[in-house]
């Protein structure tokens, strides 16, 4: 009888992430466009000369992530925004008032679910890839290779970390479009801005997340000069991590 | 018991809770009772620890909200209309709430036939009508079974039956032993409902008293009403020619 905790959080953001279309649209449409572009990847690899290698497909037939990180992202921020938008917020801080509890049983939550559904669309990329070069002469690319196991899991780890960086932006932005338009711009802005530093690009770009996606997490082989997936996975998790402080400590002074 | 310590709060440089000290106590209905943006919603809010107070404290039992162990089973609020996301159903939203603060299943089923929503509780809150609105937050304040109600504008958007069920409803609440706070812009009808009445404006105590009080002065309650709060009103019109 120690009272309400994150225990009890937990279940109430489970129950609420459920429970709302946006939700179920939104894990659809993730997997579904990265199954979408595995089979187009494999397909346009078909009559390629020379034959593609393993590695090629599978770097490309996971490209479908682009998009799936903006979907995830977008769920992550809805967690949020979706409440202070609609009045609901009120509802949720007077059930539990201690409001750090609720942000980090929405991460929780959302990271779990968000880490569920990028799994599955990682997947999903990947055998859509390799549905579709079947009865060719490229190689097959098999799971129990671990380089490309590690791509597949590693894409989806990053998924989650957008999902999570989605929940800190919503917090710190409060107002759904805002938030989503912030995300979007963190996402691809930073990759716009690389180019300007020419030759040491690359000591920057290892640290921006479209750079670490394409060329470091979703690949067989990190790009030279990048660091390896999982770190790349691992600096996701930290700006997610920053996001999230950033809104906890908004949220302590704000009024609801 | 609702404890309200000089509650103030301020928006800019002007008070919108100045000072408040009350004290509401159970066992009956409080009308809480003041001109539109007389700080009514925001002394609320407080309550609930929605807002943080600029100076003073309100408590419940003795106790700041968010200290509260059980905060759905102590207090009970329904807040503005449309406190909930208009995607998710009557049941969803209930059972959420219920999660939060371990409170059974079958209490969401319980609040759902005493608000009238059991056949509409699978539909879309969006969907739902202004009074079918202000039945679910009702459900929401029910739905801890607490010894606190705190109502702000419950009658707003009802029907006179819908009216009739709230004012029967927080009667017989009061007179299970709770402590009824509801705030009203509408004098005639509160004092169909409360037994006392907190009366505000612009954001100051202007009167604790009771309705057999009020309506002593010999006018009717209306007039009374208004000469209490004539001082302080922040909007008013003027005649048309």
């Amino acid at each position: 009888m120690s009272g309400y905790g994150f225990r009890q959080a937990a279940r109430m953001e489970r129950i609420k992430l459920g429970s709302v279309r946006s939700t179920w649209w939104l894990a659809i449409a993730t997997v579904a466009s990265m199954a979408a572009a595995g089979v187009g990847v494999g397909f346009g690899y078909r009559s390629h000369t020379p034959v593609a290698t393993a590695a090629q497909i599978l770097n490309n037939s996971l490209s479908g992530s682009i998009l799936a990180q903006l979907l995830l992202g977008a769920l992550g921020v809805l967690m949020v925004t979706g409440e202070y938008g609609t009045g609901q917020i009120r509802s949720t801080f007077a059930a539990v008032p201690r409001r750090r509890t609720v942000l980090a049983a929405k991460a929780a939550v959302c990271g779990g679910t968000a880490l569920t559904v990028g799994l599955l669309a990682s997947l999903a990329g990947y055998l859509g890839g390799q549905l579709a070069i079947r009865g060719t002469a490229i190689p097959a690319a098999s799971l129990a290779d671990p380089p490309i196991l590690r791509a597949v899991l590693l894409t989806g780890g990053y998924l989650a970390a957008t999902a999570l960086i989605g929940v800190g932006v919503g917090t710190v932005v409060r107002h759904s479009g805002a938030a989503i338009g912030t995300l979007f711009a963190l996402m691809f802005v930073p990759t716009i801005a690389v180019g300007l530093f020419g030759e040491s690009g690359i000591a920057v770009g290892r640290f921006v997340p479209l750079l670490m996606l394409l060329n470091s997490v979703a690949v067989t082989t990190p790009t030279p000069g990048l660091f390896a997936g999982w770190i790349s996975v691992l600096l996701m998790c930290g700006y997610a991590a920053a996001a999230i402080l950033c809104g906890g400590v908004l949220l302590r002074r704000r009024d609801a | 018991m609702i404890e309200l310590r000089e509650l103030t709060k301020r928006y800019g440089g002007r008070a919108a809770v100045d000072r408040l000290s009350v004290r509401i106590r159970p066992g009956a209905v409080t009308g809480f009772l003041g001109p539109n943006g007389s700080g009514k919603s925001t002394t609320m809010r407080m309550i609930l620890g929605l807002d943080a107070p600029d100076h003073g404290e309100a408590l419940i039992g003795g106790v700041r909200y968010p200290d509260l162990t059980w905060p759905l089973r102590t207090v009970g609020a329904l807040l503005d209309t449309g406190a909930f996301h208009p995607g998710r159903s009557a049941r969803a939203h209930l059972s959420a709430l219920a999660a939060s603060n371990d409170i059974p299943g079958s209490r969401v089923e319980r609040v759902l036939r005493v608000v009238g929503l059991s056949d509409a509780a699978t539909r879309r809150a969006g969907t739902y009508s202004l009074g079918m609105r202000q039945r679910l937050g009702v459900a929401v304040a029910l739905l801890g079974d607490p010894a606190v109600l705190l109502l702000d504008e419950p009658v707003n958007g009802l029907d006179p039956e819908g009216i009739r069920w709230i004012r029967d409803l927080l009667r017989r609440l009061a007179a299970e032993g709770r402590t009824v706070f509801v705030s009203s812009h509408l004098i005639a009808e509160t004092a169909q409902t409360a037994d006392r009445l907190v009366v505000i404006g612009q954001g100051r105590l202007l009167a604790e008293t009771t309705v057999a009080e009020l309506a002593a002065g010999g006018d009717n309650l209306e007039d009374a009403f208004f000469r209490l709060t004539s001082q302080a009103t922040d909007y008013r019109g003027t005649d048309v020619s």
